[in-house]
C-alpha cells in the first residue's frame, strides 16, 4: 500500500477531470452536444426555416434556398430535405426560385417567434439570468412549448406587448404591435428621441451595445453623426457608438410638441451633499428589483441624496424618505433622476 | 348571459389591456405611492431637525470610513472570536470534569450495583450519554458567549454596517454583503448561520450562503485545529516560536475557509445557482443603544439552547453507532476495525488513515467528538496502552500523551495538516444539514450543500498529500 507513486495517482486524477471537463464543460461538453443532438429534429429545423423566411420577409429580403442553407447552421441536404416536406404541407411555396411563406406558414412562424419573445420576457421578469443568455435559451425554448403553455405563460406575465428587447410580442390570435422608430444611425443631429429596441443579433454587436450601458426606453439626442461614428447623450452620459453597432439601435424620434423631461441623469451620478428629485425607474431594471425598488420609495418625486458611500465607491447608502437605503452602482444607474 | 356576450367582454379587455400598454402596471404602481407620500407628507409633521440624530452620521462616517472601516471591523471580530475561544476555556474544562469525570463514573458504579448487563450499560452510558456530554461540554460555552456578543451588535445596529462595507468583496463573487454576517456567525455555529440567512432577501444571494456557510470554521471544530496545530505544528518549529506557529496554521485555516467560501461562491454563481432571481438591497437603520438583558436572553434561549438540543437529538444515536460498531463483531474482528481496514487505502491515498474516516462518518452528527473517537479508534486500532475500554470516547488532559497516542497510531505531520484541512472542508455536521433542509426545503440544494464541501476535501488533501509525498 505503502508503495504506489504519487506521480501516477496525480496523473490519473487528472486524467479524470479532464475527462470530466470534456464530458460536461458549459454548452461544448460532450455529455451536452449529445443530449441536444438527441433533440435535434426535423421539427425544429422546419421552424428555424419558418423563423428565418418570417424575419427575412419582415426585413423586405429575398429569400432562396442558398441563402437559407447558409443562414442555418444545418447542414445542407437536411434543410433541403425540410423544405420539400414544408412545400408539401402547404408551409412554403416557390416564387421563381424565391421561397415565400403561405398563409399557414405565416401562423405558425408567429407562434414560435411569440414562444420566443414571451420566453425572453420570463426570463428578464421572473429568473437571475444574465442578458446576454436570453435570447440563446430562447432559442431553444421556442421548440419545446405547446400552445397551451405558451397561452399560460403569456397569462402568467400579464400578456405583455414587449419582449425586452422591445420586440412586439404576438397575441394568440396573431396580432402584432408595430415598432416605429428609425435606426439610430440614420438620426439627423439634434434629433431627440426615445430607445425603443435593441437588436440582440448578431452576438458580438449585442454584446458591445451590452459593454456600453445603454438602457431601453432612455431618452437621447443625437449630437454627432457620421461615416465614422454617432455619438448622442442619454440620462446625463455621452455615448460613442461605431455606426454599424447603431444600426442595432431603433429609436423613436420625438417630436418638438411633445413633452419633453430635460435633464435627466443617472442616480449613479448624484455626488455627495447634492440634492435631486426621482424621476422614473429606467425598464432596464425589471421583475423583483425594480418592485423592490418601488416598495423601499424609489418612486416619482421623492427627494434623494447621498447618505454614506462605502470604503470601495460601492455600495452607495441613500437618503429616501428618512431611511438610508445601500444600492449597488449598477441598481442606481437605472434609477433617474433630476438635479436640483 | 349568454356565452358569446362573455367572449365578447373578454376580447373587450385584452383588446383594452393591449392599447393601454405595457408601462400601465408601473404607472399604477408609481401613482399609488406618490399619492401615499402626498397623503403623508401633508398630515405628518416632522421635526426636521431631529430626523437624523448626529450622533448616528458621526459614528457611520467612522466605520464605513476608507482608514478606519475595515480595522475596526477586523478587531470587532477578532476580539468576539478571541473571548468566545478563551473565555469557552474554563467553564468547558468545568462541565468536561463534572459530566464526564465525575457523573460518568458515578453512572458506570451505579449500574454495576443495579446489576445491569454490560451491553446495556455500555450502550447507554459509554455510548450515549458519553456523546450527548461530550457536545455540551465542548458546544455550550463558546455558543453561550459567542450568540450573546454578536446579538448585542446585530442590536446596536453595527452589522449592517459591515455588511455595507463589505458588499463589494462579496459582489464579485456573486454574492451579498449580508453574507459577510452570516459568516461570521457560522464561525460560532454553522446551523445558526444558515438560519441567519434569512436577513438575506434575495433568493439566489441567499442560497449562496446557506452552501458556503459550512466554509466558517465552527466552534464545534477550533478545539480540534487548535489541538492538532500545537501537537504537529507547534513540533516542527524551535519551541519558543510553537505557540506563534500554532496559532498561525489554526488562523491560516480559517482564512483558507474565507478563500473557499469566496471562491464557492463565485461558481456558484457562474454554474448551477445562475438561473436564481437575484436583487440586492440593504437598509441601514438607526444606531440604537442596545436592550442587554432581552437580547442576552433571546441569543440564548433562540439560538443557543435551540441548536444545541438539536445537537443533543443527533449526537445521542452517533455515540450509541460508536459503542455498537466498537463491540459488535463480525467474524473476529470488530465492525470498527473492519472498517477503519477497508478505508485505510483511501485514507492513505488522501494522506490521513481508516480512523480519521471513520471518525468522520460516526461524528456527522456532532464535530465536537472527532477528536475522542479518533483517540478511542486510534488505541483499538493500534492495540496500544490507554483509554478507557473498547467503544469508551476519551480525552487527555496532557496535550503530549495525546500526540504520543497519535503518533503511535501512524501520524505524521501530512496527516495533521490533513486532518486540518479536511476538518475544514467535509460535509457539513447533521444538524446543519437538516438545518439547511428545513429553510431551503429543497433536497437538492441540501445535497449540494452537503456533498459539494466533501467533494472539494477529497481533492484538496489529496493534492496536498501527493505533492507532499513528491517533495518530502
Amino acid at each position: 500500500m505503502n508503495t504506489y507513486n504519487p506521480i501516477y495517482a496525480l496523473l490519473i486524477f487528472f486524467a479524470i477531470s479532464f475527462f470530466g471537463y470534456l464530458l460536461f464543460r458549459p454548452r461544448k461538453g460532450w455529455f451536452w452536444l449529445i443530449k441536444n443532438n438527441l433533440k435535434s429534429n426535423e421539427k425544429i429545423v422546419i421552424e428555424d426555416v419558418l423563423k428565418q423566411l418570417y424575419h427575412s420577409e419582415n426585413s423586405g429580403k429575398e429569400v432562396n434556398v442558398n441563402s437559407l442553407t447558409s443562414a442555418l447552421k444545418f447542414g445542407d441536404s437536411i434543410v433541403v430535405d425540410a423544405i420539400k416536406k414544408m412545400a408539401i404541407n402547404d408551409l412554403v411555396q416557390f416564387d421563381g426560385d424565391v421561397l415565400k411563406l403561405t398563409n399557414s406558414g405565416r401562423d405558425y412562424a408567429l407562434r414560435i417567434v411569440r414562444v420566443h419573445r414571451l420566453w425572453e420576457k420570463y426570463l428578464a421578469e421572473k429568473t437571475g439570468y444574465d442578458k446576454t443568455q436570453w435570447h440563446e435559451m430562447a432559442e431553444s425554448k421556442e421548440h419545446e412549448l405547446s400552445h397551451e403553455e405558451t397561452n399560460l405563460l403569456a397569462t402568467k406575465l400579464g400578456n405583455p406587448m414587449y419582449d425586452p428587447h422591445g420586440d412586439p410580442i404576438p397575441t394568440n390570435t396573431g396580432k402584432i404591435a408595430d415598432v416605429t422608430g428609425e435606426f439610430l444611425s440614420s438620426l439627423a443631429v439634434n434629433a431627440v428621441g426615445k430607445i425603443v429596441h435593441i437588436e440582440d443579433e448578431p452576438d458580438v454587436i449585442y454584446k458591445q451595445i451590452l459593454a456600453e450601458n445603454i438602457h431601453i426606453g432612455s431618452q437621447i439626442r443625437v449630437v454627432e453623426n457620421n461615416k465614422k461614428r454617432v455619438v448622442f447623450y442619454a440620462e446625463g452620459e455621452e455615448f460613442k457608438l461605431a455606426p454599424i453597432v447603431a444600426a442595432n439601435i431603433t429609436v423613436a424620434v420625438l417630436e418638438k410638441d411633445e413633452v419633453i423631461e430635460e435633464n435627466i441623469v443617472r442616480l449613479s451620478s448624484l455626488k455627495e451633499n447634492e440634492v435631486a428629485h426621482i424621476l422614473g425607474i429606467s425598464k432596464e431594471s425589471r421583475g423583483d428589483n425594480r418592485r423592490r425598488l418601488l416598495d423601499l420609495g424609489f418612486v416619482k418625486g421623492t427627494e434623494i441624496s447621498i447618505d454614506l458611500v462605502s470604503p470601495m465607491k460601492n455600495p452607495i447608502a441613500y437618503l429616501v424618505k428618512g431611511a438610508s437605503i445601500a444600492l449597488r452602482k449598477d441598481q442606481a444607474s437605472k434609477i433617474l433622476i433630476k438635479k436640483d | 348571459m349568454n356565452k358569446n356576450a362573455i367572449d365578447n367582454i373578454i376580447a373587450l379587455s385584452s383588446e383594452l389591456r393591449w392599447k393601454i400598454g405595457d408601462d400601465f402596471h408601473d404607472g399604477l404602481a408609481e401613482g399609488i405611492y406618490a399619492d401615499a407620500s402626498e397623503i403623508a407628507n401633508a398630515s405628518i409633521s416632522t421635526d426636521n431637525e431631529k430626523k437624523r440624530f448626529r450622533l448616528d452620521s458621526k459614528i457611520d462616517k467612522i466605520v464605513t470610513s476608507k482608514t478606519w472601516g475595515f480595522p475596526i471591523m477586523f478587531l470587532i471580530l477578532g476580539m468576539i472570536l478571541w473571548l468566545t475561544i478563551l473565555g469557552a476555556n474554563y467553564p468547558s474544562s468545568m462541565l468536561a470534569s463534572l459530566l464526564l469525570d465525575n457523573i460518568h463514573p458515578a453512572l458506570k458504579s451505579f449500574a454495576t450495583t443495579i446489576g445491569a448487563p454490560w451491553w446495556l450499560d455500555g450502550f447507554l452510558i459509554d455510548g450515549v450519554y458519553l456523546a450527548v456530554a461530550w457536545v455540551i461540554a465542548v458546544m455550550l460555552p463558546p455558543m453561550a458567549i459567542f450568540f450573546p456578543m454578536f446579538t448585542l451588535l446585530e442590536d446596536f445596529g453595527y452589522l449592517p454596517r459591515v455588511a455595507f462595507n463589505l458588499d463589494y468583496m462579496f459582489k464579485k463573487s456573486g454574492a451579498h454583503g449580508k453574507q459577510a454576517l452570516t459568516m461570521s456567525m457560522g464561525f460560532g455555529c454553522n446551523a445558526a448561520g444558515v438560519v441567519a440567512t434569512r436577513i438575506i432577501d434575495s433568493p439566489r444571494e441567499r442560497l449562496i450562503a446557506i452552501i458556503t456557510n459550512n466554509f466558517s470554521l465552527c466552534n464545534g471544530r477550533w478545539p480540534t485545529q487548535i489541538l492538532i496545530a500545537t501537537i504537529f505544528i507547534g513540533a516542527v518549529v524551535p519551541a519558543s516560536f510553537s505557540a506563534f506557529a500554532s496559532l498561525f496554521a489554526v488562523i491560516g485555516i480559517a482564512v483558507l475557509g474565507i478563500f473557499f467560501m469566496f471562491f464557492t461562491s463565485w461558481a456558484l454563481t457562474k454554474t448551477v445557482l445562475k438561473g436564481e432571481v437575484s436583487t440586492f438591497n440593504l437598509e441601514l437603520p438607526p444606531y440604537r443603544p442596545p436592550r442587554f438583558w432581552k437580547t442576552i436572553y433571546t441569543s440564548i434561549i433562540d439560538r443557543t439552547l435551540i441548536v444545541l438540543w438539536r445537537a443533543i437529538l443527533f449526537a445521542a444515536p452517533a455515540g450509541a453507532v460508536i459503542w455498537l460498531i466498537s463491540n459488535i463483531y463480525i467474524g473476529n474482528e470488530s465492525v470498527a476495525t473492519w472498517t477503519i481496514n477497508s478505508l485505510d487505502g483511501f485514507g492513505f491515498l488522501l494522506g490521513m488513515n481508516g480512523v480519521i474516516l471513520l471518525a468522520y462518518i460516526v461524528a456527522i452528527p456532532a464535530n465536537e467528538i472527532v477528536i475522542p473517537t479518533i483517540l478511542m479508534l486510534t488505541v483499538m486500532a493500534t492495540g496500544i496502552v490507554g483509554g478507557v475500554g473498547t467503544g469508551v470516547m476519551f480525552e487527555l488532559d496532557s496535550v503530549n500523551a495525546t500526540g504520543d497516542i497519535l503518533r503511535a497510531g501512524g501520524w505524521t505531520l501530512l496527516t495533521a495538516v490533513n486532518l486540518m484541512l479536511f476538518s475544514l472542508l467535509h460535509n457539513p455536521c447533521s444538524t446543519t444539514i437538516y438545518t439547511i433542509y428545513k429553510e431551503t426545503k429543497s433536497a437538492k440544494w441540501t445535497t449540494v450543500a452537503s456533498v459539494l464541501p466533501l467533494i472539494m476535501g477529497f481533492v484538496i488533501t489529496f493534492l496536498v498529500a501527493q505533492i507532499w509525498r513528491l517533495v518530502f
